[in-house]
């Protein structure tokens, strides 16, 4: 019940992004790169948080967890001829386009519901942390997936729910992880393997690279680095630290 | 033989050991883009690891003096920045954009160095029983540091031994700052968590303004997220186990 409050809590978040958007009709470009970049910063942050507050050696499982992680993300891109896809274009405005954002949008909630799943399973603190900082991660996200929908004018109250329902996958997986963990502890270092390959490998594939493209990298840096150090310090003060 | 120049020693073969770290170019004879690409993600994955480890360690001393050391390193390498920008540099055979960047890596890896030397210090003054472990855990865990600083300065037109040489120099402080902080183990004791948050800062901060950016103009960004993601982990459980 716990991992569904959370996961739900964090996915409607990504609603919560809509509100930059009342009552403007274009999103300044680099407001969507340092979007990006909090994104990024939190998910980096997250990923500390798995790979390193335990302080415990990453056995084996957990190194071929995560290469599994890096394995998934990069073939599902592959696979859905999404590699190298602009997913911030505002001017794009064919119907595959539009298909392909929303399905990247849907797999990259799917890894961060393994993330909040596992997390969960180590401990209960840790996890409802875990899935606080995706929830706040969810907002600039939901805010980059919302400025592209409008300006293909979809209404913004769709816009918030397709940003929403991209996130449904977050829940699932977050329920599923920890199911699986419960039946299987052994598989607990898989999980949280998995979970810190494919956010660190999103964060490089998808939203570093085109962060770059929108705002400066000084501003990009600056804005990624307070968003880690930021999971960093509460990590290291609350739970697991 | 004294015990601080033991320390000292064992800190210069430490410093020595980072100068392995350019032997991998010493086999690559042509440098395409793909391949500054490519070494640009390993030194960025390299010094991200190399970071996580440093802010896992700095937080164990003090969250508060880490995050605050952090933000001073961030500070640190926008200063150097604005000040090397006003300048056009020559740097181990390369000019402009690309001597700027080497410098600005020289002056990171070095700062990080210095933190490091401290690391060194306070961890002999808890007794030299472990001693050669150490000394032998942090000459292995400079060799990457080298690759990092090779494959940033290579590419720029570097020789392979002024890469080795540069990556030396850029852990010399080590040995010098292991012995201060072996002596008055109390006082670096208390900086510690400071320096590891500056010196991992500046390390974040280098690889996200300047590295990346480069990586991904010169190659796919899908096989420079695999190269970063892989070498960070690598990095990680290296130290770990070390």
């Amino acid at each position: 019940m716990v991992v569904l409050f959370y996961s739900s809590l964090a996915a409607g978040m990504a609603a919560v992004g809509v509100l930059p958007l009342l009552g403007r009709r274009k999103l300044p470009r680099h407001w969507i790169g340092w979007s990006n970049a909090l994104a990024g910063g939190l998910m980096l942050g997250v990923a500390y948080a798995l790979l390193v507050s335990a302080r415990e050696r990453v056995p084996l499982s957990g190194a071929l967890g995560a290469l599994l992680g890096i394995l998934f993300v990069n073939r599902t891109h592959a696979a859905s001829g999404t590699s190298e896809l602009d997913l911030n274009r505002l001017d794009e405005t064919s119907p595959d386009y539009g298909y392909k954002v929303l399905l990247v949008n849907a797999v990259h909630s799917a890894a961060e519901g393994v993330a909040i799943g596992a997390a969960m399973a180590v401990n209960l603190s840790f996890g409802v942390f875990t899935a606080l900082a995706i929830a706040v991660h969810n907002v600039p996200e939901g805010t980059v997936l919302a400025a592209i929908l409008t300006s293909r004018s979809v209404r913004l109250r769709d816009a918030a729910g397709l940003a929403v329902a991209t996130n449904v996958s977050q829940v699932l997986l977050a329920i599923v992880t920890f199911a699986l963990i419960a039946a299987a502890p052994g598989l607990m270092p898989w999980a949280l393997g998995f979970a810190v390959g494919s956010l660190i490998y999103l964060v490089l594939a998808e939203l570093l690279p085109e962060c770059y493209r929108e705002a400066g990298s000084t501003s990009i840096a600056l804005v990624t680095l307070v968003a880690m150090g930021m999971v960093a310090l509460l990590v290291s003060l609350g739970p697991g630290g | 033989m004294h015990l601080v120049i033991i320390v000292f020693l064992y800190g210069l073969v430490t410093a020595l050991a980072t100068g392995l770290g350019a032997l991998p170019f010493a086999f690559v004879r042509r440098l395409s883009p793909r391949i500054t690409a490519q070494s640009n993600a390993v030194a960025s994955g390299l010094m991200l690891g190399a970071s996580f480890g440093l802010v896992a360690e700095g937080t164990q001393y003090g969250s508060w003096q880490t995050i605050g050391g952090g933000m001073a390193g961030v500070l640190f390498i926008l200063v150097t920045h604005a000040i090397l920008k006003r300048y056009d540099l020559e740097f181990g055979g390369s000019r402009g954009v690309g001597a700027r960047r080497a410098v600005l890596l020289m002056v990171v890896m070095t700062v990080h160095s210095f933190a490091e030397g401290v690391a060194v210090g306070v961890s002999f003054g808890g007794g030299m029983t472990l001693a050669l472990v150490i000394v032998i855990a942090i000459a292995v865990h400079n060799i990457p540091e080298g690759l990092a600083i090779s494959a940033v300065m290579r590419p720029q037109g570097t020789s392979v031994l002024g890469c080795a040489m540069w990556s030396v120099m850029s852990s010399l402080p080590q040995p010098l700052m292991a012995v201060p902080a072996f002596l008055l183990v109390d006082t670096f004791a208390r900086i510690l968590p400071y320096g590891i948050g500056f010196a991992a800062g500046a390390m974040v901060f280098m690889v996200i303004e300047e590295l990346l950016p480069e990586a991904y103009g010169q190659d796919q960004r899908h096989g420079v997220a695999v190269t970063v993601t892989v070498t960070l982990l690598a990095m990680v459980i290296f130290a770990q186990y070390l």
